[in-house]
């Protein structure tokens, strides 16, 4: 170790904080990640971003030793190479620590022990006590390197958000040798106001100005171009571009690379609405929501997309039966659904005609140890199986009939949905709700996480239950998808529809519309419609 | 490479984007399923079982081979058919550790015996109300659990020490017996040199593999064992069917409970306590049976007689009474840990 050390000091002027090469992960057939570069400078504010599913996570928890990487990787730390999987206490001894989304806090202890937690010294030789006052010392003096004022012995509970993070990022730099240190936070600010953050920030800046690094993973595109100095783009499972200067970019160009070009596998096509009303949506109050009416054509495919929060989500959820929403009805097929009543299925919604694809495929969508079969079917078993027998024909057709449509791979009707990739468990998922023939499918980030060749066959089959006259309603963040898929896309902020983009539809207009900047071609239309939308935002 | 952004990105994206397309394919296929290896952990107990005979018949050979042997292993199971079927039920649509089936079925046992013999009731009513009142304790700890959220454990380990209390009570601490021998045909009557509720027992568990396998309530009780979310939002009613599998786990302990008072002829309630590590035992040792990593009825049944023989034949060369904890124990510990494996090897 002391060899590779004496080496990048001779070679490198310019050390590295953190760096990460070719680091590889692959869960059974899943390759989750690929050549994964990354180096932070000592004293960088480092964003990392990227969407749900891209892997950032699992750098993270590479990075802190919960996942083994695949052989052949590296991971140094100040030129000094980290065994691999990382072993928590070498990458304590390195200086490199986590602050998890959630904080990683005890609420019902207090602050000096929630610092010290798996720092405990024994002071006594025999009694193996933990010495308070000691304790207390090193945590107030870890305090005042940070500039923040704790009370030490205040129960963490009851402390503020900010006063939290700073719990927090003092047990994370507790260990740092003087202008050392690299500090990774997973989502910390999510649970944040708006104020809260702003304090959280400056923490953050004199932890750098300790000569630390931090790389900073967030949603907040806004944020991580206000804060940091550089950042780093990822993109199904591989790092699309790294170092980027943050003053270069801007909340458009990052989502732009975090979404990528994909392969134009599409053409727009001519829209297949029809005249007729197929669903429709009437004084929608959930969550920031407050009062939306949406019609949804026979063959139309309509998209709602918007910020974390905006409240596109919220709706596709109530609409699909998986959230409660505080008021609504839906009507399909001439039938009245309550999005309000409290209930234990969506079974009256099946039965309507509705059917929800969840975003999060293995925890709302399909039981991974049970068969492609079982899953396919189980909405049906009841009303088409037998009371006492499911019966195996219409099963055998079903799936059948799923696996040619959408190019299931392995066509193994039998086989555990969990052993399949990411894109044919989508398929799978897909195919269980149009084996029902809806007349409303809603969908949640349809193509999210899965390969080219799966987001093509996806797009395909939405489209041709479209040309069956089903009405569409696909929530995303996924501009590209939006732009290719949808005759009308409505752009969400803070629970009011902000815009509604219909014709020609591209990428750059709905992530111009989505961040509320002015848009090159469209934007000055778009505006207009706006004002008018905003009052009860809505949809023709 | 910091330089060249923006622009330049899009086209190393699209790049990017083949290389996705041409690299995913083959990575499909690793590991193929090898179908023999899945043969033998499938039935790899039924070697075991076969094997065990083999040594105890060779060890024993004056003691074991007998029919009076095989007689004993598979005539005096019914209870427990009964209470791991009870089992069963909670733990298929994901209720963990109902640990109140052994009291539950003692309390129905209690009361059947008690009501007929200190109190002169006609021995039907008296089977009848045993088992509605069984029923009713699934009832209530399906609404503690289900509508109340309460955590299962605490639920059914609080209904269980309180029932054997209760059952205690009701007998005064003494085994009570002198149920009319009439009654005893509903359990013991020969048939084909086996008792009745052997075949009681085989019935269940052919019905209830049925259900499962074959029955749309069967399929949904799987996915609610395998995800509550999944069930929900696929239109099952998942807290029905919860709720449903406590009532009908008490069900199965009630009638089981009276299928032994009759075998019997009256029951001790200090005994209860004895059921619970072999049904723990022969519910976990079907995992590793048939359908390996996965609660299945049949493999329960084919545990229950594993286990049975194995403390039979230790029993035969000598042992003490001991034996049989350390044996349930053992293969608990063992069967589950295989089992886990098996399920981790297979997805």
């Amino acid at each position: 170790m002391s060899v590779s050390q004496a080496e990048a000091a001779g070679t490198g002027q310019q050390q590295h904080r953190l760096e990460v090469a070719s680091v590889y992960k692959t869960f059974g057939s899943a390759r989750v990640l690929r050549d994964i570069g990354l180096r932070i400078a000592p004293g960088e504010l480092h964003g990392l971003v990227g969407q749900n599913g891209c892997g950032k996570s699992t750098l993270v928890k590479i990075l802190t030793g919960i996942y083994t990487p695949d052989p052949g990787g590296a991971i140094t730390v100040d030129g000094r190479a980290l065994s691999l999987p990382v072993r928590p206490l070498e990458a304590r001894a390195a200086g490199l620590s986590v602050v998890h989304q959630n904080l990683g806090l005890v609420d019902d202890r207090t602050v000096w022990e929630n610092v010290r937690l798996g720092r405990f010294k024994a002071a006594g030789r025999f009694s193996r006590r933990i010495d308070g006052r000691a304790e207390r010392a090193a945590v107030e003096a870890v305090f005042a390197k940070l500039g923040a004022q704790v009370d030490v012995n205040e129960k963490v509970g009851e402390l503020s958000a900010e006063d939290r993070a700073a719990v927090a990022i003092a047990r994370a730099m507790q260990d740092h040798e003087p202008g050392g240190g690299l500090i990774i936070f997973d989502e910390s600010t999510r649970a944040m106001g708006k104020a809260a953050r702003g304090r959280f920030f400056a923490l953050v800046r004199s932890v750098i100005d300790g000569g630390a690094s931090v790389l900073m993973i967030s949603h907040q595109l806004e944020e991580v171009i206000g804060v940091t100095d550089r950042v780093t783009v990822m993109r199904d499972g591989q790092v699309v571009e790294t170092g980027i200067p943050a003053k270069e970019i801007d909340e458009a160009g990052l989502t732009r690379l975090m979404l990528g070009r994909h392969l134009v596998t599409h053409s727009r096509i001519d829209s297949h609405a029809q005249p007729e009303v197929a669903a429709e949506v009437r004084d929608l109050v959930v969550r920031s929501v407050n009062g939306l009416d949406l019609d949804v054509q026979k063959g139309e495919i309509v998209g709602l997309t918007g910020l974390v929060g905006s409240g596109a989500v919220a709706v596709a959820e109530a609409i699909g039966g998986a959230r409660e929403a505080r008021a609504g009805i839906l009507t399909v097929n001439g039938r009245n659904l309550t999005l309000k009543a409290r209930r234990g299925s969506t079974e009256e919604f099946i039965r309507a005609g509705v059917a929800f694809v969840a975003e999060r495929r293995l925890e709302q969508g399909l039981a991974a140890d049970l068969s492609v079969t079982q899953n396919l079917t189980l909405p049906r078993v009841r009303s088409r199986g037998g009371r006492f027998r499911t019966g195996g024909g219409w099963q055998a057709e079903e799936t059948a009939a799923m696996i040619r449509k959408l190019d299931i791979k392995p066509p193994d009707p039998h086989k555990a949905v969990g052993t399949l990739s990411g894109g044919n468990q989508q398929k799978v998922l897909l195919g269980k709700w149009l084996a029902g023939k809806p007349g409303l499918l809603v969908l949640h980030e349809p193509t999210q996480a899965v390969d080219v060749g799966a987001r093509h066959d996806i797009i395909d089959a939405i489209r041709e239950a479209a040309a069956g006259g089903c009405g569409v309603v696909i929530s995303s963040v996924d501009a590209a998808d939006l732009a290719v898929i949808c005759d009308r896309v409505l752009v969400f902020r803070d629970g009011a529809v902000t815009a509604e983009l219909s014709g020609d539809l591209t990428q750059d207009d709905i992530i111009h519309a989505t961040f509320g900047l002015p848009g090159e071609k469209a934007g000055a239309q778009q505006t207009a419609q706006d004002s008018e939308l905003d009052s009860k935002g809505v949809a023709r | 490479m910091d330089t060249a952004r923006q622009e330049g990105s899009e086209v190393a994206v699209a790049a990017q984007g083949t290389g996705d397309a041409a690299a995913s394919p083959p990575a499909g296929r690793r590991r193929p399923t090898f179908f023999p290896t899945h043969l033998t952990a499938r039935f790899a107990i039924l070697g075991v079982w076969a094997a065990m005979i083999a040594v105890y018949a060779g060890t024993e050979p004056d003691l074991f081979p007998h029919t009076g042997t095989f007689q004993t292993i598979f005539g005096s199971q019914y209870a427990l058919v009964f209470m791991t079927m009870a089992l069963m039920c909670t733990i298929v649509v994901g209720e963990f550790v109902d640990l109140s089936v052994p009291a539950v079925f003692g309390f129905g046992a209690t009361i059947l015996p008690v009501l007929v013999v200190n109190h002169g009731w006609n021995v039907w009513p008296a089977a009848i109300l045993a088992v509605v009142a069984c029923v009713l304790v699934g009832a209530l700890n399906g609404f503690l659990v289900v509508k109340l959220h309460v955590n299962t454990i605490v639920v059914t380990l609080g209904m269980s020490t309180l029932l054997e209390g209760i059952s205690l009570w009701m007998s005064d601490l003494n085994t009570i017996s002198g149920l009319p021998s009439g009654f005893q045909r509903i359990a013991l009557l020969d048939v084909g040199g086996l008792p009745i509720s052997f075949y009681y027992g085989i019935i269940l568990v052919l019905g209830f593999g049925y259900l499962l396998a074959f029955t749309p309530l069967g399929r949904h009780m799987r996915f609610v064992g395998a995800s509550r979310e999944v069930s929900r939002l696929s239109g099952v009613r998942v807290d029905r069917i919860r709720f449903g599998s406590f009532v009908f786990a008490g069900l199965l302990s009630g009638v089981g409970a009276v299928i032994a008072v009759a075998a019997i002829g009256g029951y001790n309630p200090t005994t209860s306590d004895s059921y619970l590590l072999p049904t723990f035992a022969a519910v976990f040792l079907g995992t590793a049976i048939f359908e390996p990593g996965r609660f299945n009825p049949l493999g329960t049944l084919v545990g229950i007689y594993f286990l049975e023989t194995g403390i039979l034949g230790l029993q035969l060369l000598g042992l003490e009474a001991w034996v049989s904890q350390v044996f349930y124990g053992g293969v608990l510990v063992i069967a589950v840990t295989i089992s886990t494996l098996l399920h981790r090897r297979a997805t």
